[in-house]
């Protein structure tokens, strides 16, 4: 038994498509079996809501008169991207003020803009015979500006480490707050709910794949970058960071719920939105791999405090680490999340709303990412 | 019961003990969860005090007259509600378990076991907890 694309389009576009969450559809294969869940269930929606740097924003300002071509911009401070046309520009989400204390940053800005709050722009340039002006100082907010896209090159990251400190003092990592002799340990991932941990070979997830990106509809645009295969599996599932997705939206459709700009103490700045890919049951087998549990996926223990060389101290299922606690050599490490498991909820509840109610189709992808990738790295010039 | 109070000191009492005039005349038991004394003698401490109510209410009244500045202290890490984004990163650091996550994943802070270490206020990424004292 199969269905296409188009049968269950058809389906959602008669509101008649029968969805579930990743989290549903465990007990709901438990009870009706495989075989008849996979010929009743169309959909499984996924969802997760986590910091990731690899994010940032185009937007194009419109033309003042006369007009500028800005060089040199800045947005409520913050320097962003002036090496693109006369009045577009990117901002990276990880982008500072001046002032590093300030806490505020490129996510933060994008984060106002969503919010439907006024931005400074002041931004300058050179005079040139086609663009006269040398600087503007005014306000925007984002129904004042053309387009305004959300664009993550990196997102969705498949599964991601554990990250604990042996050290004797308390360090400051993207991984939160870590305290010394291995006191706590963070992890970030939705587990069972998590996108690529659904679909870990991305049978259905590709180009084109039509998300939930922050309260909008969104696209995945391209494999994201640091995208691999090559992570030892288990149940299935990658035990660490593999494939990644980059994805884009209108920010204009964004809901600022799903919308955080993160000042991550001792780190930076980064920025959390929530991310909701839905899965079309097309076989049995798609299905299966979304009866994933937290007790069937893994992360591995490293120590942040090493500078570098951080190996696998231990490894730990989903359903562990929610726990709130788990031992190591006899020790117990309390655990805690950095990504939102209430907001992948929100995610993947508000997606499957959209669907059951005929708002939203699935695309199939125009292009399947890679099936072996691997990374590379950065070495100094040989002198 | 347990109630925790601020008690603030000058230069004309640094000296004194808050924490003997509580033991031995109301048999109480005092506990400085946090400390500050500046260069000038001045400062405050965080003091949790245990005991049955009528007799913290008579001890604290007593310090007061001791020319010592009392405040009761409640609500005193503050969740700004609106602001947090339920991510738990304020959980396990800290010490005494009271910030706990529900069935629902949503994020719970137990004002009464708060010893105001204010661990978990560099924790959040959003600035949602302050700490009130
Ligand atoms: S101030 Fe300290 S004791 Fe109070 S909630 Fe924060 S970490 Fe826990
Ligand atoms: S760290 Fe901040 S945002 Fe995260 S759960 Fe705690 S209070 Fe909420």
């Amino acid at each position: 038994m199969s269905k296409t694309y188009e049968e269950i389009n058809e389906k959602i576009r008669s509101k008649k498509a029968v969805v579930y969450t990743a989290e549903e559809i465990i007990d709901v294969v438990k009870k009706k079996g495989i075989e008849k869940a996979a010929e009743e269930v169309d959909v499984v929606t996924t969802g997760t809501f986590g910091a990731m740097c690899s994010s940032g924003a185009f937007l194009n300002f419109g033309h003042a008169s006369p007009p500028i071509r800005m060089t040199d911009i800045r947005l409520n401070d913050v320097p962003v991207d002036g090496g693109l046309a006369a009045v577009d520009t990117f901002i990276g989400a990880t982008s500072l003020t001046e002032d590093p204390k300030k806490g505020y940053g490129g996510a933060h800005v994008i984060e106002d803009l969503i919010a439907g709050k006024p931005v400074h722009l002041h931004a300058w340039g050179p005079g040139t015979d086609c663009y006269v002006r040398k600087d503007i100082d005014t306000h925007i907010t984002l129904d004042d500006i053309n387009e305004a896209y959300l664009y993550n090159p990196r997102n969705c990251y498949q599964n991601y480490g554990i990250a604990t400190n042996t050290s004797g003092r308390t360090i400051y990592t993207y991984m939160g707050k870590l305290l010394p002799r291995m006191k706590n340990a963070t992890y970030s991932s939705a587990g069972q709910l998590s996108p690529l941990l659904n679909d870990p070979h991305l049978e259905t997830i590709g180009m084109g794949t039509h998300i939930f990106l922050a309260g909008g509809e969104g696209y995945v645009c391209w494999q994201g970058t640091q995208f691999k295969t090559n992570v030892e599996e288990v149940n299935g599932v990658p035990i660490g960071g593999a494939r990644t997705l980059a994805l884009i939206g209108d920010m204009k459709q964004m809901d600022p719920k799903f919308v955080h700009g993160l000042d991550i103490t001792g780190y930076g700045i980064s920025l959390a939105i929530g991310v909701g890919i839905p899965i079309p049951i097309l076989n049995k087998d798609i299905l299966q791999r979304c009866c994933i549990t937290d007790e069937q996926i893994y992360a591995q223990l490293t120590d942040y405090s090493l500078n570098t060389g951080r190996k696998e101290m231990a490894r730990y299922n989903y359903a562990q680490l929610r726990s709130g606690s788990i031992e190591y050599e006899g020790k117990k490490i309390r655990t805690s999340s950095l990504s939102s498991l209430s907001g992948a909820r929100k995610v993947a509840g508000e997606l499957k709303s959209w669907i059951e109610n005929g708002e939203f189709e699935l695309i199939k992808p125009v292009l399947q990412f890679p099936k072996k990738a691997k990374l590379k790295t950065l070495t100094e010039d040989w002198l | 019961m347990e109630r925790k109070f601020k008690v603030t000191y000058n230069e004309s009492n640094v000296q004194g003990s808050v924490a003997y005039v509580l033991v031995k005349e109301f048999d109480l038991t005092p506990n400085v969860l946090k400390a500050n004394i500046t260069g000038d003698g001045c400062g405050f401490m965080v003091l949790s005090v245990s005991g049955d109510e009528e007799t913290i209410n008579k001890g604290m009244a007593r310090v007061e007259e001791c020319g010592y500045n009392v405040e009761p202290m409640v609500n005193h890490i503050h969740k700004e509600e609106a602001k947090c984004w339920e991510c738990g990163a304020c959980v396990a650091v800290c010490p005494t378990k009271s910030i706990t996550v529900d069935k629902d994943f949503h994020i719970i802070v137990d004002y009464n076991t708060c010893i105001a270490c204010g661990s978990c206020v560099d924790a959040c990424s959003v600035k949602a907890l302050r700490l009130v004292i």
